[in-house]
């Protein structure tokens, strides 16, 4: 076998001890959408790895003797695994601070150093004992899953600037495992919603401005999944952050309460099989973030939204609209919607585009295509038709999340290909004694509280 | 160094000792000797992002691996040329296919699309590999 990379990916050769021993051959970097006659240029021109030719490297590689070359059996030797330091210092704050940062423990942003006493401060904010694993992270640079526990978290909400109240919402969204940083090239995007009575308690925003950066709750427990992920293995450039350009949404993860008091249709977790007294988070992963600047004074929500989607082709009929409650009051009582299932079901079978578009996109061809050639309907079907045949790529209306987030100034949505990932529950890891902030809602906004309940 | 510089720096390692100084704990979890390394076939193509889906092997149960033995020449061989699925792949490859046409003739290439996922085990095409031909050249994407 030869196996043939761009030179941008010599770094994931090297680090990893199997795929090193491998002859790799290099070829400059990109090869997507280049002529034929600039890959052909590719072929006859140099490694810029080696220096010689690509086609007489890959001719030497198929007919070199290499006999007995072996490939490592495992993994064990790499950084960092077996030699994770517990503690640092003593230093100064100032020192220590720097360390963080150098280490790339950090977003950036000033952290809040966590001391045994912070982190024990912390530890008050959930019922869980320390040591309790609170599961793996698997790490994509080493491929091997790292195990952290409640007080591992608990230091990084130290970090993060959280209070102990916040705990329980960070110890959930630990708890599924996931990474809001993303090792790929494109440049994921991430959303982190918690319903339930928790969102009131800790003053979290779900109203005006719950995307802005004002509040506290929202600010801080979206910045703890960045850098859980971040101290966790995923911000390593060329090694586990591989994002051209990046995504500054992932700062704090589109952090916000669903406003469930203003929402005419069931909570997000309720249709997720939680009970509306029940608190939770959930997460959605995706790429695409259309943000109106107007709203639908010409033609109706559904119309609007219809041209929009029709813009972004998805990845497993996928996409999670935020709407502000004015829009779903409106969808309502005025378009006919009485329920969210009856919306999604209306877009998911209107929503039309070219079968030739949907293909020739650069995501759906790499990650749909594959679903086509095991046989997974709708895609082999689509697969077959003709470029101009029309196609319904929103088929699967369960996979169309509708969020209700707003202040109601104005009937505005934002509309995105982000998929649905998962939720957890939250009142498992909260305190046996209620660390209750507030219970109304406003602690944490800059100015006058929003009147959730709409009642002046 | 002026001597201001000089000055700055004695007042600011006079501040240091004064300085309060705080251990503090690391971030980062423990190493669990548990590793995730090649998907299943059926598992969806975006579950490489998802460290649910990851497979659980311990170290020693990577096993080892040994690199295939090297033909002597490729004239009257048959080399498959395997399309990754990364974009970009398949242009490469067929660019590829059309060198050995045009200048190793009597190389015989045959041209595989990856089907499954680029993140994938593909046994079927593998298989075929094994059974029909004699080298093959993977690659390229991004």
């Amino acid at each position: 076998m030869a196996p043939i990379s761009t030179c941008a990916f010599e770094s994931v050769v090297r680090h990893d001890p199997r795929a090193a021993a491998l002859p790799f051959i290099y070829t400059p970097h990109p090869v997507i959408g280049l002529s034929p006659e600039a890959l052909d240029k590719y072929i006859v021109g140099n490694d810029p790895h080696t220096g010689k030719p690509v086609i007489e490297e890959i001719i030497e590689v198929l007919t070199r003797p290499i006999e007995g070359r072996e490939l490592p059996p495992a993994l064990e030797k790499l950084e960092n695994s077996g030699e994770v330091r517990t503690v640092l210092g003593p230093d100064t704050e100032e020192n220590l601070r720097h360390e963080f940062y150098a280490r790339g423990w950090t977003d950036g942003l000033p952290i809040i150093l966590p001391t045994e006493e912070r982190v024990a401060e912390m530890l008050t904010g959930t019922g869980a004992d320390p040591d309790e694993v609170v599961g793996e992270f698997f790490r994509f640079d080493t491929g091997e899953s790292i195990k952290f526990n409640v007080r591992h978290v608990a230091v990084i909400a130290v970090m993060a600037g959280a209070k102990p109240a916040y705990f329980p919402v960070i110890l959930a969204v630990a708890s599924t495992k996931q990474s809001s940083l993303m090792p790929s090239t494109t440049a994921f995007g991430a959303m982190l919603l918690v319903n339930g009575p928790i969102r009131k308690e800790i003053g979290m925003n779900c109203g005006i401005g719950a995307f802005s950066p004002v509040n506290m709750a929202n600010s801080v427990i979206g910045r703890s999944w960045t850098l859980i992920s971040i101290c966790w293995g995923f911000a390593r450039p060329r090694r586990t952050l591989w994002s051209s350009q990046g995504n500054n949404l992932l700062y704090n993860n589109m952090c916000a309460g669903e406003n469930e008091e203003s929402n005419v249709w069931e909570p997000f977790h309720v249709s997720k099989g939680f009970k509306a007294e029940e608190s939770a988070i959930s997460i959605f992963r995706g790429w695409g973030y259309f943000n109106p600047p107007g709203t639908a004074a010409h033609r109706s929500v559904a119309e609007e939204l219809n041209i929009q989607l029709a813009a972004m082709p998805p990845l497993n009929s996928s996409a999670t609209i935020i709407m502000d409650p004015l829009v779903v009051k409106n969808l309502k009582e005025n378009e006919g919607f009485k329920t969210r299932k009856d919306f999604c079901r209306w877009l998911s079978e209107s929503i039309k585009i070219p079968a030739g578009q949907y293909w020739k996109t650069d995501h759906i061809d790499m990650l749909v295509a594959p679903m086509a050639y095991k046989g997974v309907e709708p895609y082999a079907t689509w697969k077959k038709l003709p470029d101009d045949a029309l196609i319904a790529p929103y088929h699967n209306p369960d996979n169309i999340n509708i969020i209700v987030i707003g202040g109601e100034t104005s009937p505005l949505w934002k509309a995105t290909d982000y998929g649905y990932v998962t939720s957890a529950p939250v009142d498992k890891w909260r305190a046996k004694k209620p660390q209750v902030e507030c219970t109304d809602g406003t602690c944490g906004l800059p100015d006058e509280p929003v009147q959730y309940d709409s009642s002046d | 160094m002026t001597g201001a510089g000089n000055k700055l720096i004695k007042e600011r390692r006079m501040m240091g000792n004064r300085v309060k100084k705080i251990r503090v704990l690391d971030p980062r979890g423990q190493p669990s000797g548990v590793f995730g390394r090649g998907l299943d076939p059926d598992t969806p193509p975006w579950a490489i992002h998802d460290p649910v889906n990851q497979p659980r092997l311990k170290a020693e149960e990577l096993g080892h691996l040994k690199m295939a033995p090297r033909l002597d020449r490729l004239e009257g061989k048959t080399v498959y040329l395997v399309d990754t699925g990364f974009a970009g792949s398949a242009e490469f490859m067929e660019e590829l296919q059309g060198w050995f046409r045009q200048h190793m003739p009597a190389v015989k290439t045959v041209l595989r699309h990856k089907k499954l996922s680029m993140f994938t085990e593909e046994p079927e095409l593998w298989a075929e590999i094994k059974r029909e031909g004699d080298a093959a050249i993977l690659g390229v994407g991004g």
